[in-house]
């Protein structure tokens, strides 16, 4: 039996709880176990985003715990949160989110850089993801000089490069085109099958949720469905 | 990576760093320049006033100080005088008999200062004869000749070789008389000194007041004028207290260290207003660059970048900036002042006169103490590093999310 990697545990979400109160979540349950591939489906303002959010550690709940590979990081302090992601959580975001003045295989670096690794160990690991993301000729591209799918990939290879053990992608595909969101679901299946990373991403387009082999659907702020799938 | 990060991230937007880093630029280059001014005017005035007259530091017998009188003398005591050469710092020591009297010249009388002078040992340090107009300095300390300021000259007609005839008091109420050839004129940076003074070899000055032997004061010289006060506190306990006293310029003078100091305060207020208007520029500069990355910090943080490096490297890039306008000032400061200490300004006319009516001389000299340079820069550097904390707080209170949706 895999081992549950992100816990879930009776999340609810209360924004402006003094003026008018907007329940984003209400007891929601979730456990995802590691090495999954799951699409968090919804209509805009269900709470996708927000759950995300919540199991990254970015915000915090108005009740209930997530639990991460065993640790309750609703007790966590900030530093400590921080330390948590920069280890155990890779993000891709809806608008790629590069550093703006570094190339590709600087910005695939740079987590690396933070968690010290040793500059031969760094470039080996970079190469390798430039390679699995098929653009090593454009290591020495900046963002900027990148096609929007191209950046997304570099993104994921970021989200990647510490071998993390959940990647978190909110609406990872919203500003591709199909092609290149194709290639990218692609690039991120294959990267599940072949190192184990349990990938969790919002989405709304058909296309990628068809990618999924868990698909669960939030509605008004709750678990609407639940449902496993073979992915096409 | 960090350095690289916060080095490209200023040149994001090339025109404002530039714009904020000129402005550095201009306010360093300006304050530099002025406390060069300010420094190169003092340190002028005091070495003509402290070289010409009373030197860095004065031995007087006891009392002296308090009642200037050629009663008021002491003896030469060569052991003394080993005794003050043997400090470190000191480079010269220079008897003197210094007294007041009447000087005439056919139908013009005038009341004079008598300085009575090494002429060797002056030359050595004072470079006296450099400043000689017309004629020549003394050479020996016996020979029966003076040499007297421009203005006095002016003043009572006197040409070279013309004798000057000298009254006044001396040793013990004796009556002081001399008659001398004028040997050379003297033009001095301060305007009292050169309608006043006489330069007169030693011992026809003892020999005039009757005070063989004896002298009004010891004057040291120093290496630099900082020594000052350390030297004092070192020679003090080494001299005879019931015998002598010893003082420095600044005590002898205070009114010049008076208006030193006053004049200096509206200077330094100035710079102050300066270094203020900079501080809004960087200040501005720095928000900007902090409100319009906001999202990509709260991504930052995100993806496991601590707040505290975050706010290091906004520190670095104030820094960078100020570094860019500072390097530049320095650079740019360090020119002008080359510049104009190898040709200074001269003033003529109205503003001339203004200035000798101050007793200072009309020339701007520009000081080349380095350490003008280093604290203008350090303050600077200080200013950037402390509007740094405002993005830096910025950052700490941040919330990742609320960035991220920004």
């Amino acid at each position: 039996m895999a081992k549950t990697i992100i816990d879930a545990h009776n999340i609810s979400k209360i924004y402006n709880k003094k003026m008018v109160p907007v329940k984003a979540l209400q007891d929601v349950h979730v456990h995802i176990e590691a090495g999954e591939f799951v699409a968090l489906v919804g209509p805009s303002g269900s709470g996708k985003s927000t759950l995300l959010n919540m199991m990254g550690g970015l915000d915090k709940p108005t009740l209930g715990t997530v639990i991460i590979d065993n640790i309750e990081i609703t007790k966590l302090s900030e530093n400590k949160l921080i330390d948590l992601r920069l280890h155990n959580i890779g993000f891709v975001f809806q608008s790629f989110n590069l550093i703006p003045v570094l190339t590709s295989k600087e910005n695939i670096g740079f987590v690396l850089q933070l968690q010290n690794v040793p500059k031969k160990k760094r470039r080996q690991r970079v190469m390798e993801l430039l390679k699995e993301i098929g653009l090593e000729d454009k290591m020495d591209n900046k963002p900027g000089e990148l096609s929007g799918g191209q950046q997304q990939r570099v993104a994921v290879a970021r989200a990647l490069a510490s071998k993390p053990k959940i990647v978190l992608a909110d609406e990872p595909t919203a500003n591709l085109d199909s092609i290149s969101a194709n290639k990218l679901m692609e690039t991120m299946a294959k990267l599940n099958r072949e190192e184990n990373i349990t990938f969790l991403f919002s989405t709304h387009d058909p296309r990628v949720i068809k990618k999924a082999r868990r698909v669960i659907t939030l509605v008004d702020g709750r678990v609407d469905s639940d449902e496993e799938q073979i992915p096409t | 990576m960090f350095l690289k990060i916060a080095w490209l991230n200023i040149w994001r937007n090339k025109r404002r760093t530039l714009i904020t880093a000129t402005s550095v630029f201009f306010a360093v280059l300006l304050a530099i320049l002025t406390r060069s001014v300010t420094i190169g005017v003092y340190e002028n005035m005091i070495r003509n006033m402290v070289s010409y007259s009373s030197g860095y530091l004065q031995v007087h017998q006891k009392g002296y100080w308090e009642e200037q009188s050629i009663d008021n003398t002491f003896e030469l005591d060569p052991e003394l005088n080993q005794n003050l050469l043997q400090q470190p710092g000191v480079i010269q020591i220079m008897p003197r008999l210094e007294s007041f009297a009447l000087a005439s010249f056919k139908d013009r009388t005038k009341g004079v200062m008598i300085l009575g002078v090494d002429p060797q040992k002056e030359k050595t340090v004072n470079n006296l004869h450099e400043k000689i107009i017309e004629g020549r300095f003394l050479e020996n300390e016996k020979e029966n000749a003076v040499v007297i300021g421009e203005g006095m000259a002016s003043y009572l007609h006197l040409n070279i070789g013309d004798s000057l005839v000298v009254l006044g008091q001396g040793y013990h109420a004796s009556s002081a008389a001399g008659k001398y050839s004028i040997k050379g004129v003297i033009s001095l940076g301060s305007p009292d000194l050169n309608d006043n003074i006489v330069y007169m070899p030693i011992k026809q000055t003892q020999a005039m007041y009757g005070a063989e032997n004896r002298l009004t004061a010891i004057s040291i010289m120093l290496k630099k004028s900082a020594d000052l006060r350390d030297l004092k506190s070192k020679l003090e306990p080494r001299l005879d207290p019931a015998k002598y006293e010893i003082m420095t310029w600044k005590e002898m003078m205070p009114e010049i260290d008076q208006f030193i100091e006053a004049d200096s305060t509206g200077h330094l207020i100035i710079i102050g207003i300066l270094y203020l208007i900079i501080s809004f520029g960087l200040f501005g500069t720095l928000l900007m660059m902090t409100f319009e990355r906001l999202r990509e910090f709260g991504i930052l943080i995100a993806i496991g970048m601590k707040k505290q490096l975050l706010g290091f490297i906004l520190l670095l890039e104030s820094v960078m900036i100020s570094l860019i306008g500072c390097f530049l000032g320095v650079i740019g400061a360090s020119l002008v002042i080359r510049w104009f200490t190898k040709y200074p300004i001269y003033f003529t006319g109205e503003l001339k006169e203004v200035y000798q009516n101050y007793g200072i001389e009309p020339i701007i000299f520009f000081s080349e103490d380095h350490q003008i340079l280093i604290t203008q820069t350090a303050i600077v550097m200080f200013l950037s590093v402390i509007l740094a904390l405002y993005p830096g707080i910025k950052i700490m209170r941040l919330k990742p999310i609320e960035a991220i949706n920004s």
